[in-house]
């Protein structure tokens, strides 16, 4: 029914007005007196007032219905055709003395449309301001989500989340995933009994386990292992039992087979449709962080193993080298004396037979050097003492080192080093280690009256060819470097064993290489060495025909 | 005749160690762990002391530490002997005073060569 008020004292028109309301049955209300207009106008809203130009205190008047109805259609009472410019601004329409009936009527009925499409405009306008609201609280929502991995976090995220977006008088989220035993969450706006927190676990329980039904629980839940953590907002006042009767929404918050807990909330009001979208997509959203979360910490904890086995890895080896250093020099001592003929003369099948147990001995010691060498790099624990240094002396001792011994094996040793190279950042000692392992591989693997060569060159990193097996895997910074190769014309190595050079162990796949004695463990220590110079080793090869082994170090590396 | 003291909680090494030690005319004095070891040095004040790093109890360095700075013995030389493993490494920074550091496995003729050097 229309709402109508009146606002006059003159007796023809009130007669008039209300002889037209009542045919039209509208609801209407005649008044004068002003506190008593104001309680009508707040409490009722009506839908059109009309007033009485001559009312004693119409700019007042406006001014509060304006204030606190504000689509209220206003008529004026005019006895006149002229019209009071105050009153415009204020007026939907006018009527005059002389207006017939059927013209008051349509004049109404023309305003009472038009308030009607302004009133679906201004809800719809609150509804589009609400779903805005909403989305923007679902999109910082969704940003703190992808912001962190921790799922405590995200849980309380997802509750702020959903306070932001559905105001709820209190929520119960279970959890599965943020400590080891399940944790029920409890955000209230007011403090609540010890009775109610229990009534409300037992709802929880019971919604955990209908969500399983017919199925494994992940978790046994009961009310005594069940920990509450609170959070109240105003403890001043107090829940009761009647939260119960107030409207409520559960969604579970799992993915696929990962279940992290699930989460009730209840409103004093009804939840809308939007409402219980919004609800649902924030329980959705939490879940995949979750997961990742949970991947992430997966990957945390077995990160954590694999570092405490190399650790032990490191540690075995290194107990290990110790245990077998102090026998093996117990054997090498008695051998020495054996030797030396101090404890009497030995034969010619004596010597034979000791000299190969000397040589065991210096194989073991070999093995057990570059064992604990690989073990230290791996372990990040060698120490290298970098300092500007020259290759061509570095080349030049290993050459006075070596070259006795591949005179003696019948070979000639020789080098060709580039003049005026520039020094490179490295330790001496260590480059000493990696080419005497490569010339000391070419002196065992080259037969009689064959040569070898070092050379080194400076190169740019553009000129720097290295063949399609090892392309991929060396990845140099641009600039120059100095490349040293180390050539021989020895046994060479096989297509398919030449991307294997330089793993561990690689030379006992390989007989022929078992004869010429070593560890195997050369060639990785040698490429481990390098990297640690910022440079990269690899090899060129061809069976029966001899192999290249080139490596390269930057000239400008500031490696502290 | 010049003395020396081996200390090593490995009989063996101490027993070829004395047995080349004395063929160069030394003579020896064994100790089989720390304490023996420390107890002996400052009984017998020897020329040279030949120290294994790793032993149960108190080791090599320790030893070393409390010889050297002791103005009593400090002019004693000491040649550690160690087996290069990593706890050794770890010990190895700290400051001893060893004179020298010999790797196992050694030439027995290297040591009998170092410890003429010393005591020339």
């Amino acid at each position: 029914m229309i709402k109508t008020l009146l606002v006059s004292d003159n007796k023809s028109q009130t007669e008039k007005f209300q002889s037209i309301f009542n045919k039209n049955s509208y609801d209407f209300s005649i008044m004068t007196d002003e506190a008593l207009i104001y309680d009508y106008i707040s409490a009722e809203t009506p839908d059109i007032i009309i007033i009485d130009e001559e009312y004693k205190n119409i700019k007042t008047l406006n001014k509060k219905i304006k204030s606190i109805c504000e689509n209220t259609i206003i008529i004026f009472l005019i006895s006149d055709n002229k019209v009071d410019k105050d009153l415009i601004k204020y007026a939907n329409a006018f009527f005059t003395n002389d207006m017939s009936e059927d013209l008051i009527l349509s004049t109404l009925n023309i305003n009472l449309r038009m308030k009607s499409s302004l009133d679906m405009l201004s809800n719809s306008n609150k509804d589009l301001a609400d779903s805005l609201y909403r989305l923007n609280a679902l999109y910082s929502t969704s940003s703190q989500f992808a912001g962190t991995l921790d799922k405590s976090k995200l849980i309380q995220y997802m509750i702020e989340g959903m306070d932001k977006a559905l105001s709820f008088s209190l929520t119960c989220t279970l959890s599965l995933c943020t400590e080891d035993k399940p944790v029920l969450l409890i955000n209230s706006l007011y403090e609540l009994s010890e009775e109610l927190i229990t009534a409300l676990k037992l709802r929880v329980i019971l919604n955990y386990n209908s969500l399983f039904e017919g199925k494994t629980l992940p978790a046994d839940i009961t009310l005594d292992n069940l920990k509450v953590i609170k959070q109240i907002k105003y403890p001043a006042s107090r829940f009761t039992f009647t939260l119960f009767q107030y409207d409520n929404m559960f969604a579970p918050i799992s993915l696929g087979d990962n279940f992290f807990g699930c989460i009730e909330i209840f409103k004093e009001t009804a939840f809308t449709a939007e409402d219980s979208t919004c609800f649902q997509t924030i329980a959705q959203q939490v879940s995949l962080p979750l997961k990742s979360a949970t991947l992430y910490q997966e990957l945390i904890e077995t990160n954590h193993k694999l570092e405490k086995l190399e650790r032990l890895k490191s540690e075995f080896i290194s107990i290990v080298s110790h245990e077998l250093r102090t026998p093996l020099t117990s054997i090498k001592n008695s051998l020495d004396i054996l030797m030396s003929g101090r404890c009497g003369e030995i034969t010619q099948a004596a010597d034979k037979f000791l000299s190969m147990a000397m040589r065991n001995v210096q194989r073991l010691s070999g093995i057990i050097n570059d064992l604990l060498d690989l073990s230290k790099i791996e372990a990040g624990k060698m120490d290298f003492n970098f300092a500007p240094t020259n290759i061509n002396t570095v080349i030049g001792y290993v050459k006075s080192a070596l070259s006795e011994v591949a005179k003696t094996k019948g070979l000639n040793l020789i080098t060709s080093e580039a003049e005026n190279l520039p020094d490179i950042t490295a330790d001496a000692q260590r480059l000493e280690q990696v080419l005497t392992n490569l010339v000391s591989n070419a002196i065992k693997f080259t037969p009689e009256n064959k040569t070898i060569k070092i050379s080194s060159s400076l190169v740019n990193s553009k000129d720097i060819k290295i063949n399609e097996y090892f392309k991929d895997s060396i990845k140099l910074k641009e600039g120059d470097y100095i490349e040293v190769c180390v050539e021989d014309e020895g046994i060479g190595i096989a297509e398919k064993d030449l991307l294997h050079a330089f793993d561990k162990f690689a030379q006992i796949e390989n007989s022929l290489s078992r004869k010429a004695g070593g560890t195997g463990l050369g060639l990785p220590i040698a490429k481990q060495l390098l990297e640690a110079h910022r440079g990269a080793i690899w090899c060129d090869s061809e069976l029966h025909r001899g192999s290249k082994f080139y490596f390269v170090i930057p000239v400008s590396t500031n490696l502290n | 005749m010049k003395k020396i003291l081996i200390v090593d909680d490995e009989q063996d090494i101490v027993e070829s160690l004395k047995f080349v030690l004395e063929a160069a005319d030394f003579t020896c004095y064994c100790a089989y762990n720390g304490e023996d070891g420390l107890r002996l040095a400052k009984e017998i004040i020897p020329d040279l002391i030949i120290l294994d790093v790793m032993m149960p109890k108190i080791n090599g360095y320790k030893i070393s530490r409390l010889l050297k700075y002791d103005a009593k013995y400090k002019n004693i030389p000491i040649l550690m002997v160690t087996a290069r493993s990593q706890e050794e490494d770890k010990l190895i920074g700290e400051e001893t005073g060893a004179d020298e550091y010999i790797t196992k496995p050694f030439e027995l003729d290297e040591v009998v060569k170092k410890v003429e050097e010393y005591l020339k």
